[in-house]
């Protein structure tokens, strides 16, 4: 019986992998097409818009500048939201709810004012128009999403496992780095990753704040909103590519380790 | 020997000064700009109530606002409904290999640039495009999907379905198996098992997904814009169409406002039911 | 598809990731001096290679794009940044003044441009000059009519506004959305020409609120220039208020079935024109580009910029056009004595120059725009 009900969620796993992939999977199949405007039926296989989108040296300054906010923002995020989430676990203390609050809002600001208001912040600690401007902002959007993921984890975990480390001799800071980090791992690295991923994919605010240093979903929207062009699909297309690539690697690299 | 722990501060005091300094500034600054006049196309600072009592008497802005708000709602628990049987087989049915694979799986669709995604579903949805071919094929259609609530609520969820399921996911994997298979020993139903035993159990992570949901789907712009035509507009779009007007920055903060004050509240509510101790 | 071309790309998509992974300043060229940095505020297209290209190469200079996608947008970024971040703003002409006023441009000197070699009518731009004070040079232009799918409506069906309300369309007529083109098409509709149909009284602003409520039920939806693409391309939308030659151009030569005409009741014009942002240190070479855009040369290119097309103000650019493309010169009617010629159109009262309204607020045209798409 497990194994007919494990077929059954097997099959509605597909199907909602299914749902979320086939855009993906689409907007490939475009990047690969003749015509300008995607429709069916379809024309013929080009590596047109490939090399149109890659022979231009902003494309390549776009994905650098998107890598390297990315994976800035989402260390800080992770390291905010893993200290907030498990203050939260951890301490009680008068005006928490004022300190979650903190912690809890940025998801809730609407992100074209978000954007104007961090333009104008920024402008005045002159760091508008920046890459570090960019990090800033989506490090405070990213932190929220951090947060989450780690106290969901903690949760789980056994508070009693920390003060036996203590009783044991250990002292917090060390009770920190061999019980609480390694529980957290798994939390640490999805937060990461999802946190990337989360500021790899922000086009509203970063188009404000950016100034001429666009990054790739900047790019997208400037071609999306004024010259549809198959281009977004090669790009998108290859941003898939490579970042399935990476978590192939990931998973052989970092997991065939823990799991021996 | 008295220590002063430093311990405690050095995970509390991070979040402060960095939202301190880069979170509360703007915020305050929004909050202040809805005060502000906006005389030839430049904004001037002052204390004024026009823009508040200006947005908040059009009927168009509650228009929006209900339709924002039964959109979000409806986005949060129909993420929560399908992704529940998805993260219950990825916590329950699969290795904790093929869980990790999978989860990652689900972070990807973030890299691929949610623009890029809706304009495929662009395609995916038309009168003239496959789907429609399809349901040709079986005799049904064609139907309008795009430029529809329809399409919207297909946006939304391509936007945060891989996130509920990812914070579904964790919540229930970590579920401790000896409580479900004592609630088996004890003669439990599959059904009583879930609704009893596993829900409550996992109902943090059941929440703060379906918080998200929310959240993200009610302040999203790219959905409602691009695949639900803007048929009806909401809060998002109308933040935009009021900057339309000659830089009116301040009218389209009184709009955010109650947008922030909004999901601030259905946040709240929502944490604090998810740690609520059950009686 | 050959081999060797596939081989070439593969080979050049290597180079490029080799190149990012050694970080990009790699593939700038390191033997040519630094080319100077010009920073261009625009419409998507403007600062691409099949305008700019030419001109950097000849000139050394590389120009940094920010595309925006709506004047209100462009005024908050400028606003917000710290002069002298951009050389080069391109706006439509109504923003013109509003740039003027807030001081984000710098007045320019109008013996550096070849101002008697534009047709009279574009001489004096309104907007463009205060006195004697020029603020801004017009590089292009276009006409907003109505827009259709050429296997649905007859031209002579699209030739009113009354189109719209045609049965054939229902629930497929799409909007542009922003309030002035698709409320100034309406007004014109209701006959207010003169002086301008956004320049109307308030009985005739009440009328053209009810007539646009009335054409609610035909509406398939409100879109930027991707959705209007789009949805013109896929069939999803039959016609289109509000905008003109520069979406449908585009898409007729991808060989959708698509077409434009400025109907009898008349069209209305965008107008898009350079200035030069406060604050700049690279006048020199900003204006031998604005120059260089406005010759023959520079006027062929923007009429026919892949991004969208455009109309040229200057006779020696439809000179030059009718002899590089003369199919393009007789589509987009750049032919003086042209049944479409847009000078001729002008001359007949058929076209108004797109401007915000003249005695309403334009905070009131927004607002029942935003009450038409919630009605």
């Amino acid at each position: 019986m497990m194994r007919k009900s494990s077929i059954l969620f097997q099959i509605y796993l597909v199907a909602i992998f299914a749902f979320i992939f086939a855009p993906i999977i689409t907007s490939m199949i475009f990047s690969f097409n003749s015509d300008r405007f995607p429709t069916f039926p379809l024309g013929h296989f080009t590596l047109h818009w490939y090399e149109t989108a890659f022979a231009r040296p902003e494309v390549w300054l776009a994905f650098r500048n998107s890598a390297v906010v990315a994976l800035a923002a989402a260390f800080l995020s992770t390291i905010l939201g893993f200290a907030t989430a498990y203050t939260d676990f951890r301490y009680g203390f008068r005006f928490k709810s004022a300190y979650l609050a903190l912690a809890l809002l940025p998801p809730t600001i609407p992100l074209v004012i978000m954007g104007l208001a961090m333009l104008a912040w920024l402008g005045r600690m002159g760091l508008s128009g920046t890459l570090v401007g960019i990090i800033i902002a989506h490090t405070v959007m990213g932190a929220p999403f951090a947060m989450a993921i780690c106290r969901l984890r903690l949760q789980s975990m056994d508070p009693a496992l920390e003060a036996a480390a203590w009783n044991l001799g250990a002292s917090q800071w060390s009770a920190m780095r061999h019980v609480v980090l390694p529980f957290c791992l798994p939390a640490l690295i999805s937060a990461y990753c999802l946190t990337a991923a989360v500021s790899f994919d922000e086009f509203i605010v970063s188009w404000f704040v950016s100034g001429l240093n666009k990054t790739v979903p900047v790019m997208i929207l400037e071609i999306l909103q004024g010259n549809v062009d198959p281009q977004i699909n090669a790009i998108g297309t290859v941003v898939f590519m490579t970042s399935i690539s990476l978590v192939i690697v990931a998973q052989v690299m970092i997991f065939k380790k823990s799991s021996q | 020997m008295r220590k002063l722990s430093l311990y405690p501060f050095v995970w509390r005091i991070p979040l402060m000064v960095w939202q301190g300094l880069f979170f509360v500034g703007p915020l305050l600054l929004m909050v202040a700009m809805s005060f502000w006049l906006v005389q030839n196309y430049r904004m001037q600072p002052d204390f004024n109530f026009t823009n508040w009592e200006r947005m908040l008497t059009r009927g168009y802005f509650w228009d929006a606002y209900w339709v924002t708000l039964w959109r979000a709602s409806l986005t949060a628990v129909l993420a929560s409904l399908i992704a529940f049987p998805a993260s219950y087989g990825l916590a329950f049915h699969l290795s904790a290999t093929a869980r990790r694979w999978a989860i990652f799986c689900l972070i990807v669709p973030f890299f691929t640039s949610y623009l890029v995604r809706i304009y495929a579903w662009q395609v995916l949805l038309a009168e003239s495009g496959p789907l429609n071919a399809l349901f040709g094929n079986a005799g049904f259609g064609p139907f309008t999907m795009l430029n529809s609530g329809f399409g919207a609520l297909v946006g939304y969820l391509t936007l945060v379905l891989p996130l509920v399921v990812i914070l579904q996911t964790f919540s229930l994997s970590s579920i401790d198996r000896n409580l479900i298979e004592a609630a088996w020993n004890l003669g439990a139903s599959p059904r009583e098992t879930l609704l009893r035993v596993i829900v409550p159990a996992a109902k943090v992570g059941l929440i703060i997904g379906a918080v998200f949901a929310f959240i993200l789907s009610f302040g999203d712009f790219v959905a409602p814009f691009y695949l639900g035509g803007s048929k009806p507009p909401t809060l998002s779009i109308l933040i935009i169409d009021t900057t339309k007007s000659g830089q009116q920055w301040p009218r389209a903060a009184v709009v955010a406002i109650m947008m922030i004050v909004t999901l601030f509240v259905v946040a709240f509510a929502a944490v604090g039911a998810a740690y609520r101790k059950r009686k | 598809m050959s081999n060797s071309s596939l081989a070439l790309t593969r080979r050049k998509l290597l180079a490029g990731a080799a190149g990012l992974a050694l970080t990009t300043p790699m593939l700038n060229r390191a033997w040519a001096a630094e080319p100077t940095q010009i920073n261009m505020l625009a419409w998507y297209g403007h600062a691409e290679p099949d305008i700019v290209a030419e001109f950097e190469a000849a000139n050394n200079v590389k120009f940094v794009p920010k595309y925006y996608a709506g004047g209100d947008n462009m005024l908050a970024l400028i606003a917000q940044s710290p002069p002298g971040t951009y050389d080069l703003i391109l706006s439509d002409a109504e923003f013109v003044q509003q740039l003027n006023a807030a001081g984000y441009i710098e007045e320019m000197d109008a013996s550096l441009y070849p101002f008697d070699e534009f047709f009279p009518e574009y001489q004096n731009f309104p907007g463009h000059w205060t006195g004697d004070q020029l603020w801004s040079v017009m590089v292009r232009f276009g006409l907003l009519g109505v827009s259709y799918n050429s296997d649905v409506l007859s031209r002579a069906e699209a030739m009113s506004y009354n189109a719209f309300w045609n049965p054939k369309l229902t629930g497929k007529v799409g909007h542009f959305d922003w309030h002035l083109p698709n409320l100034g098409q309406m007004a014109l509709l209701l006959g207010n020409r003169n002086p301008s149909p956004f320049d109307i009284s308030q009985d005739a602003w009440d009328a053209v609120q009810e007539k646009t409520l009335s054409l609610k039920p035909q509406v398939g939806g409100y879109f930027d220039y991707g959705g209007t693409f789009s949805g013109l391309k896929n069939g999803e939308m039959l016609a289109m208020a509000g905008i003109g030659d520069w979406i449908t151009g585009v898409l007729q030569k991808d060989g959708a079935p698509v077409a434009s005409v400025i109907p009898e009741e008349g069209g209305i014009q965008f107008t898009e024109s350079y200035s030069i942002g406060k604050g700049t240190s690279k006048h020199d070479i900003v204006n031998k580009f604005i120059q260089y855009m406005l010759s023959p040369e520079g006027q062929v290119k923007t009429i026919q910029m892949a991004a969208y097309p455009g109309l040229s103000p200057t006779k020696s650019g439809w000179k030059a056009i009718q002899a590089a493309n003369p199919a393009e010169a007789e589509r987009s009617g750049l032919i003086e004595g042209h049944d479409q010629s847009p000078v001729k159109l002008l001359k007949e009262g058929r076209i108004f120059f797109r401007d915000i309204p003249r005695q309403q607020n334009l905070e009131d045209w927004n607002d029942f725009w935003s009450e038409y798409k919630t009605a």
